[in-house]
């Protein structure tokens, strides 16, 4: 079920002449949790609108299981910055809209919708509009209906960037679990390196525009995640060789 | 209530009934004849004396007023969605409706009582023709105003045309066509007026226009401001119906109905 | 001796200014004195039926009487009536009277001062040979073209005395071509006016139908003033009825071509030789120079003709009896006088 995503020499330029990405290659396993890194404007969400099958490259493939992105096989999801809710729906609605689209009739859908707000914690503000809400609660309503559909694919382009440090800390042990329960293959965008160090199991670091891959960084921690492992050396670590790699200074850890 | 909301209807109220008062002062204190400035107090019992006839004008404007504005609707958010959805029919039909929009009522509207033989059916067409460009206009920058995210996530969840329209679209739009309809209600009722006035509508099919040039005809100038009044009154409830639509629909999350 | 001679002539000069210096204030001003202004509404675009107005206006009578007259043009849109009373206009021309019996019933204080028509020239007219003829099938139109003065005056009567019905009632705008189009329509003319567009723009003579041998016997263009100026200044209103009248007489029965130019700046719309047929209309029908008018001169108002008037309209249940006293509508006192009729057996070339 889960989708393994390739990139093959992949350029990406736009129509008002900015080179987004250049050269990329890279092939991203069946449900592994893959962090792409980057400072801004390096092209990261250029990575994953190919990845959705948004954008098309302007030469080179993008393939998903060996089947073009652009013919949209696998299901995919796709978490943005901001929670990207529909303010005029219920938070019980918004997350059923995926099987709604899907073709499941109201009443299926909302059963199944109440079970994924269980999930992330969200169950009694299932009638609350999303206005209502503060910004933790709305991103894991995003991710709830994210998850909903079941995606073979869950992309996610630094959806906790704009909330607090204690918010974004708990988000990331909720998302772990959630992506732990059905694994699929997981694309997640940020720009710090200890988020992209504490949530994956291998960084992709990209350098400045345009967008080349300068290192791919396995991370050898403990999995699941656990709170505590922020403060240890071993993560420490790991989050300074990413940020040498990062600096675009020596390479540790070789493109396996 | 709140203190907020209470004073939201107080406090216009004693605006209005302070102006009566002091019309109604400076006309009695100054003597000012009643062909040139009637006193409320007048216009009332005129209003009162003649509320039969006008009570019949009255809805015969207000069903010209509705009638146009339901039309305006059906037709404005009907033409927004063909024009969201498709390109080269906007590109065509679009300068009709800016057409549409510039050409003076005034002008027109003698004509149009010309080529249609009803005068009921030539009115609501130029009152249409007054209150459907800001529905079609807002609802359609409303449907393109949609969430760019929104798009791209009912792109990626496959959703038809239909689907997206229903979905995102429409609910979107919502906002824009609301605030389209509070310029549109008001603009119904000043198309029908305006109309009746300038194709000079006459015998039984007629409403609160005729009134009040009938009146200007004879010098029964009190008889002139009851008819005007009863048109401010219509006004004023099509704002207020456009209000209470607008909290029923925009009212849990639209940030235009919140605070 | 050339200095001798220079100095004698500057010599003269000095006396010449001084004796100017002393004899100026004494001699009479230069410009004739102040002439009071006046405004004048009429009910429509400047027509032959306005002539004599014009006429007083450029052949300088106004200004004899020591009046600087504006008219004021009416129009299709235009309401001139409400200017009277609320003193922005200071005469106005009115079309006939039963819009002074609604003044005395609304309160309104204004007063007739003049009746320049003797008859109505208002008729219904129609296509020849639809069975129109006669004026009694007029009522079986299915259309009836009538324009809002008329729609609250003569058509309430039409409806009450002839049996017309509001559902024949179309607004009429003042465009000959609803009426053109459709043979079975009927409208409203002016019989001095409409007739003859008709005969230019449709190619036929229609059937003329005057209102006033069927029973709406009122004057008409009528000269209107506010009650208090009638009784402030009856010098100014004297001044202005005795120079219109006036010009009248020079208008039907002298060269009125300057009036008639002015007009047709006025009005573009109309031409000299709708002007010419309109006032020959205007002397066959005996429209403003008939009945008392040739005995006491026009503008002639009879007050017992306006109380007989009065009571056809009270049958035909416009009015309630006694609701008002129809004889106070007028001021016949500056009428009546015979001014004018000297002016009318020179211009003819009578003893």
């Amino acid at each position: 079920m889960s989708t393994a995503i390739e990139l093959i020499a992949v350029d990406k330029r736009f129509e008002s002449g900015v080179t987004a990405l250049k050269g990329l290659s890279t092939t991203i396993w069946p449900g592994q949790f893959v962090a792409l890194l980057g400072p801004s404007g390096c092209g990261k969400s250029t990575v994953l609108r190919l990845i959705a099958g948004l954008e098309q490259p302007t030469s080179g493939e993008v393939r998903l299981n060996g089947v073009p992105a652009s013919k949209r096989a696998a299901p995919m999801s796709y978490v943005f910055q901001e929670p990207t809710l529909m303010p005029w729906a219920s938070v019980l609605d918004n997350v059923a809209l995926p099987l709604r689209i899907a073709g499941s009739s109201r009443s299926a859908a909302r059963a199944a919708a109440l079970e994924a707000l269980e999930d992330v914690g969200l169950a009694e503000r299932a009638s609350a509009y999303p206005a209502e809400l503060s910004g933790g609660m709305k991103m894991r309503c995003s991710i709830a209906r994210a998850l909903i559909s079941r995606p073979a694919v869950l992309l996610l382009d630094e959806p906790f960037a704009a909330l607090d440090e204690m918010t974004r800390h708990r988000l990331n042990d909720e998302l772990l679990a959630q992506w732990g329960a059905r694994s699929p293959t997981a694309v997640f965008v940020t720009h710090s390196v200890y988020e992209a160090v504490y949530l994956s199991q291998r960084v992709l670091v990209l350098g400045e525009r345009p967008g080349r891959m300068i290192a791919d960084l396995p991370i050898a921690l403990p999995a699941p995640r656990a709170a505590s492992l922020r403060l240890e050396e071993s993560f420490l670590e790991q989050c300074r060789r990413v940020s040498h790699a990062l600096e675009g200074g020596i390479a540790a850890g070789v493109l396996a | 209530m709140t203190v907020a909301r209470r004073a939201s209807t107080w406090v216009p109220l004693a605006a209005g009934l302070g102006l009566l008062v002091t019309w109604e002062a400076v006309v009695r204190l100054r003597g000012i004849p009643p062909f040139i400035l009637p006193a409320p107090s007048v216009v009332l019992k005129t209003l009162w004396d003649n509320l039969d006839s006008l009570f019949v004008s009255w809805l015969f404007t207000i069903k010209i007023t509705f009638g146009a504005l339901a039309l305006a609707l059906a037709g404005g958010v009907l033409l927004a969605c063909a024009f969201a959805l498709s390109r080269p029919l906007e590109l065509a039909l679009f300068p009709f409706a800016i057409a549409l929009q510039v050409t003076p009522i005034v002008a027109i509207a003698p004509l149009i009582l010309i080529y249609v033989d009803s005068t009921t059916a030539s009115l609501l067409i130029c009152a249409f023709i007054v209150a459907f460009f800001p529905i079609l206009s807002n609802t359609l920058i409303g449907l393109r105003a949609a969430d760019p995210n929104l798009q791209d996530l009912l792109t990626l969840y496959g959703a038809t045309r239909w689907q997206r329209l229903r979905w995102l679209l429409v609910p979107s739009a919502l906002p824009y066509l609301i605030a389209g309809l509070k310029i549109s209600g008001g603009l119904a009722l000043i198309g029908a007026v305006v109309a009746e006035f300038a194709a000079g509508a006459a015998g039984r099919e007629t409403g609160l226009a005729s009134r009040i040039l009938e009146a200007s005809f004879r010098t029964e100038i009190p008889k002139m401001y009851a008819a005007l009044t009863l048109v401010v009154l219509t006004g004023v409830a099509i704002y207020l119906l456009t209000r209470v639509l607008s909290r029923a629909l925009l009212g849990r999350w639209h940030p235009s109905e919140q605070g | 001796m050339a200095a001798c001679s220079k100095r004698a002539s500057l010599r003269a000069l000095a006396h010449v200014a001084l004796a100017a210096l002393l004899v100026w204030p004494l001699l009479p001003a230069a410009e004739p004195a102040q002439l009071e202004h006046v405004v004048f509404a009429t009910n429509w675009r400047a027509q032959a039926g306005h002539g004599g107005f014009y006429q007083a206006l450029v052949d300088g009578t106004y200004a004899r009487f020591g009046l600087d007259v504006t008219i004021v043009q009416g129009g299709p849109q235009v309401n001139n009536r409400p200017l009277l009373p609320a003193g922005r206009i200071d005469f106005l021309m009115t079309g006939n009277l039963l819009h002074s019996f609604d003044n005395l019933k609304n309160g309104v204080p204004t007063q007739v001062v003049a009746a320049i028509f003797q008859k109505d020239p208002q008729a219904l007219i129609a296509h020849p040979g639809q069975g129109y003829e006669r004026f009694e099938r007029l009522k079986d139109a299915p259309v009836v073209l009538v324009a809002k003065d008329g729609q609250f005056t003569w058509w309430q009567w039409l409806k009450a005395t002839q049996g017309f019905r509001d559902e024949q009632l179309r607004p009429y705008n003042f465009n000959l071509g609803p009426f053109l189009a459709n043979p079975r329509a009927v409208q409203q003319g002016y019989s001095i006016a409409e007739p003859i567009y008709v005969r230019q723009q449709g190619g036929f003579e229609p059937v003329v139908h005057l209102l006033a041998d069927h029973g709406f016997d009122t004057y008409s263009t009528l000269i209107e003033a506010r009650t208090q100026m009638i009784g402030q200044r009856p010098d100014l209103v004297q001044r202005f009825v005795d120079a219109s009248i006036l010009g009248w007489y020079s208008y039907l029965y002298g060269d009125h071509r300057a009036a008639d130019a002015m007009m047709l700046r006025e009005n573009p719309e109309i031409t000299v030789g709708e002007i010419d047929a309109s006032v020959a209309l205007m002397k066959r029908y005996g429209i403003v120079d008939s009945g008392e008018a040739l005995r006491v001169g026009i503008g002639a108002m009879d007050p017992s003709r306006i109380r007989h008037f009065f009571e056809s309209m009270v049958d035909a249940g416009l009015y309630r009896a006694n609701e008002i006293d129809p004889e106070a509508v007028a001021a016949p006192q500056f009428v009546n006088k015979g001014v004018g009729l000297e002016v009318k057996r020179r211009l003819l070339g009578r003893p």
